[in-house]
């Protein structure tokens, strides 16, 4: 999906450029740097990303015996999936989902980019705060706490039926409605993080040339910014609308109650058969692969044609900020019912849940009922110490070295003409729609046979996580890398200076608000991996993730509640930290 | 040459414990007078015992695990938990490795999945002559140490004490139509209730009554047992079918407007104990076999609220166990809840599914 096939190309410095030169002959061109990091980035993306792809295909192709060995081949599961999508029903109803989440989710935390970047609102902070710690919450007990907000027995209905007057609940959260605001709810951070990290590094000079036609700041933004941040707004949308196309869970939670049924169910619910076959499972995603793979196929070609997104050009690029004026109170009361929307209302009840020895209703009763046995229960949880190390570790760990890799293929899909660099991206995108648990039985079936020792271990998890999570690092960095002028590179080797050290005084730099938005997207997002993590943990290396599912399957919503807010508690810590180190690089303008 | 020998005697040291040790087995079938005596030898040299386990590690692995090691205290006992569908996952792909991890499992179907992939090994225990017929399996491929019983939970404040239906043609009530909620799960929730249901009232009659359940739009959700009771004691639905009824119990034991009413005859599961075919540590698995299906071992798992299937050993509430609040009760086979749950999985699927 890179574009910068302008005809000129890069001006590469003088020994790269003579190696280059030669890279229609062949051997030399071997150890010229874009070549032989292009070979570099796609050895270690194969290796990681083709195992479980032949696994994923393989399941979808094969019958399996009970002990999980490759039986007959067979059609059956995509004829299965066919004759599921000609039912218009649970087709439609994920069609609307995946659509309404992508549009929704796109929108609001679009806006709240927006005002928090590029604007003198006041409470900018808050944005970055409500993002980091709603994103931060066990998704679950995220799931759980809207239900039981919006519930027909909730605090939302409750008040409604007595301010209109109305005997039945006046919500229904057990709807399509319901579960496109959930899902929503759920990814906005992310596109928040993406899109303020894409606001900050824009032309000023273009918007500026927008204002001095006359153009209000609303024309301009439509006209000028919008469409400049076109890569970004595509990675986000195309992200948003797969996850929620493949999720699961808040369909079973909320839709299935209702009886809104989507593809992802009837699958699951097939899927309970013995023995376990995920053929239909695996079937699914390499339908999506083929469509996406088309998608990203064709939105290469359409944006190969010139420089169109380039914002950061040598002529400086620190973007002004809007003056809004009396509009002011109006962005940050937005930020504010954002903030209690997204952060404060869900948290409130699972904070209320976690300190009930049972589950009430909000109401002086629940508060004369008080007790912190919960929390005792849930710092008893075995090897809660380990799992909350385990689990941190795991984060670093997979959010550094996932930003690292993806930093460098994507600067290879921005700034080579290698041939077939496409498929580089095709491959960095296609761990997005493995399914979770055909994810990790290929992982861990691959380490059993393969004599490297990381059965069992942390690595495991950490090579099953960094896998998981290259399709978001490539978004972060590719739509980072897309606004970069090469002109700057380019300045840097005139200038004498390696393609080393042009990547890490030049480029890196510049990206830092993409790296390290991707960076934390990351992190937060590895705390909460539990399809592969399930079966990829050992009794000596526990995670958080996986003790959260257990207290869902087994523990009571209040011992639930409490892990949880703990859990949530260290993930926001962690999280404003990183966020003041992070505001000095930038992540946050001044 | 020298590297020749090296290899020759690690090759003769490797095969030397071999030669001497009975098989996995061998052990697992000792049926003689010192049996006891030799299991305590072979487990004092294994030192460990490694137990994959569906229980909830915090009520009732972590007693278990400190009353096993205070019988013996030189065998350390590990545990790995996951639920059915994980952790036979887990055990067969390192079967297929060839990595033997594990000695005892547990589950209600997972010992019936392990066994079908012929990675089971059959079993004597003196303790097996202690349990009725049909909770051990003829072929001595399992044991059980607990039970599970099925019931309707209420909310006690939405659902008046002569409301509460006692049949199951009472769940038919109009009144209760939109106000039931169950779990989709495959071992404990609507499918083995429509298993029950086709079993205990005969194909033609169970399909009837059936179809006059879905007309009740019962909500479903893939939420666990657990968490669908919680649902109706936030009142969201006034009734949960198919709960078990310890839940139903421990939270009313500590003040939450719910109980429990069974459904006669009532859906039982059997928690079920079995023997790796490749058993790292056959001694002290057989000690551990023995010990959970022992009167002392099942009170562990009484005191932790579970029930314990040992007939000399009641329930801490007794009245969870057959007998007082209710006569009869239909256990579900493990194995029959493998060769028969896809048919009720089918069939939820196909009636209740909208």
């Amino acid at each position: 999906m890179a574009k910068q096939q302008s005809t000129e190309a890069l001006d590469l410095p003088a020994t790269v450029r003579t190696t280059r030169g030669r890279l229609a002959i062949g051997a030399a061109s071997l150890f010229d740097v874009p070549t032989s990091l292009m070979i570099a980035v796609s050895l270690i993306t194969g290796y990681l990303v083709l195992p479980p792809l032949y696994s994923v295909i393989q399941t979808s192709l094969f019958t399996t015996k009970l002990t999980g060995e490759i039986d007959q081949f067979t059609f059956r599961y995509y004829e299965d999936l066919i004759r599921e999508l000609q039912v218009v029903g649970p087709f439609l109803n994920t069609f609307y989902f995946a659509v309404g989440a992508a549009l929704l989710s796109t929108i609001l935390g679009g806006s709240i980019a927006w005002i928090v970047v590029r604007t003198d609102s006041p409470l900018r902070s808050l944005g970055y705060f409500t993002a980091f710690a709603s994103f931060g919450t066990p998704f679950i007990l995220y799931t759980i706490g809207w239900l039981l907000l919006l519930g027909k027995a909730g605090p939302i209905n409750y008040w409604l039926k007595i301010l209109l007057n109305q005997t039945a609940p006046v919500l229904n959260v057990y709807s399509l409605t319901g579960m496109i605001f959930i899902e929503s709810l759920l990814w906005s951070p992310f596109v928040f993080l993406m899109l303020a990290a894409a606001f900050r590094s824009m032309d000023p000079s273009l918007e500026e040339a927008s204002a001095a036609c006359g153009a209000r700041v609303w024309q301009t933004l439509r006209r000028i910014s919008l469409r400049l941040l076109l890569p970004a707004f595509f990675s986000v949308m195309l992200l948003i609308f797969i996850r929620t196309f493949e999720s699961f869970e808040i369909p079973a939670l909320v839709g299935l109650p209702g009886d809104i049924r989507v593809l992802t169910t009837s699958i699951y619910l097939d899927a309970q058969k013995l023995p376990p076959r995920y053929g239909s499972a695996g079937a699914f995603s390499v339908l999506l692969m083929v469509v996406v793979a088309a998608t990203l196929y064709f939105y290469f070609r359409l944006t190969r044609e010139g420089d169109r997104f380039h914002t950061v050009t040598g002529k400086g690029y620190r973007p002004t900020r809007v003056s809004l004026g009396r509009w002011r109170y109006l962005t940050a009361s937005g930020l504010l019912v954002y903030a209690v929307v997204l952060l404060v209302l869900p948290f409130l009840i699972i904070l209320w849940a976690s300190f009930l020895p049972f589950y009430m209703q909000p109401s002086l009763e629940g508060l004369a009922k008080f007790t912190t046995k919960n929390y005792v229960t849930a710092l008893h949880f075995p090897k809660i110490t380990d799992a909350i190390k385990n689990s941190v570790l795991l984060g670093l760990g997979s959010a550094s070295l996932v930003m690292v890799l993806t930093v460098l293929a994507s600067w290879l899909l921005v700034r080579t003409k290698i041939r077939g660099r496409w498929l580089l991206d095709l491959m960095t995108t296609l761990p997005l729609l493995f399914p979770g648990i055909v994810m990790g039985l290929a992982i861990l079936r691959f380490y059993l046979f393969v004599p490297i020792p990381v059965y069992g271990t942390l690595w495991i998890l950490l090579i099953a996580f960094v896998t998981r999570y290259i399709p978001y690092g490539i978004r972060y960095t590719h739509s980072g890398l897309l606004q970069l002028h090469k002109e700057l590179e380019e300045a840097s080797y005139v200038s004498g200076a390696s393609w080393f050290s042009s990547m890490r005084r030049i480029v890196l730099p510049l990206i830092t608000p993409s790296f390290l938005g991707g960076w934390i997207f990351i992190f937060l997002l590895s705390a909460k991996e539990l399809s592969m993590s399930v079966l990829l943990v050992s009794p000596q290396t526990p995670v958080v993730s996986v003790a959260i599912f257990e207290l869902w399957e087994n523990a009571q919503i209040g011992e639930l509640a409490a892990f949880g807010v703990i859990w949530t508690a260290i993930l926001v810590t962690v999280a404003i930290f990183y966020y003041m180190i992070a505001r000095r690089y930038g992540v946050q303008q001044n | 040459m020298r590297k020749n020998l090296i290899a020759a005697t690690l090759l003769l040291l490797s095969l030397t414990p071999l030669a001497n040790a009975a098989t996995v087995e061998e052990i697992a079938l000792m049926n003689r007078a010192d049996r006891q005596k030799i299991l305590v030898e072979g487990a004092k040299k294994e030192g460990k015992v490694s137990w994959y386990t569906t229980l909830i590690v915090d009520q009732v692995v972590r007693p278990v695990k400190e009353a096993f090691e205070k019988e013996y205290p030189f065998i350390q006992m590990e545990y790995f938990r996951g639920n059915s569908e994980r952790l036979v996952q887990k055990m067969l792909a390192e079967y297929q490795a060839k990595r033997y991890d594990v000695d005892m499992i547990d589950g209600t179907v997972s010992p019936t999945m392990v066994r079908r992939a012929g990675y089971l090994q059959r079993f004597y225990s003196p303790m097996l002559a202690e349990y009725p017929a049909d909770l051990k399996d003829p072929q001595g491929f399992w044991g059980t140490t607990n039970l599970y019983f099925f019931a309707t939970g209420y909310n006690t404040r939405m659902v008046k004490p002569t409301e509460v239906p006692k049949t199951y043609e009472d769940l038919l009530n109009p009144r209760w139509k939109g106000q039931m909620m169950w779990s989709t799960s495959r071992g404990s929730g609507a499918p083995i209730f429509v298993g029950t249901i086709l079993n205990s009232m005969g194909m033609e009659a169970g399909k009837a009554y059936l179809q006059k359940l879905k007309a009740q739009n019962i909500a479903k959700s893939t939420a666990s047992n657990r968490q669908v009771l919680d649902l109706t004691i936030a009142g969201e639905y006034p009734l949960a079918l198919q709960m078990f009824n310890h839940h139903a119990f421990i939270s009313k034991s500590a003040g939450a407007p719910v109980d429990w009413q069974p459904h006669e005859p009532v859906t039982a599961t059997i928690h079920t104990v079995a023997l790796a075919k490749n058993s790292p540590h056959p001694h002290a698995a057989m000690l551990l076999l023995d010990f959970v299906m022992s009167e002392r071992g099942q009170k562990a798992y009484q005191q932790a609220n579970y029930l314990p299937s040992h007939p000399k050993v009641p329930a801490k509430q007794a009245d969870l166990k057959p007998g007082t609040r209710f006569k009869r009760a239909y256990y579900i086979n493990p194995d029959a809840q493998y060769d028969k749950g896809n048919e009720w999985v089918d069939y939820f699927n196909s009636v209740f599914l909208k």
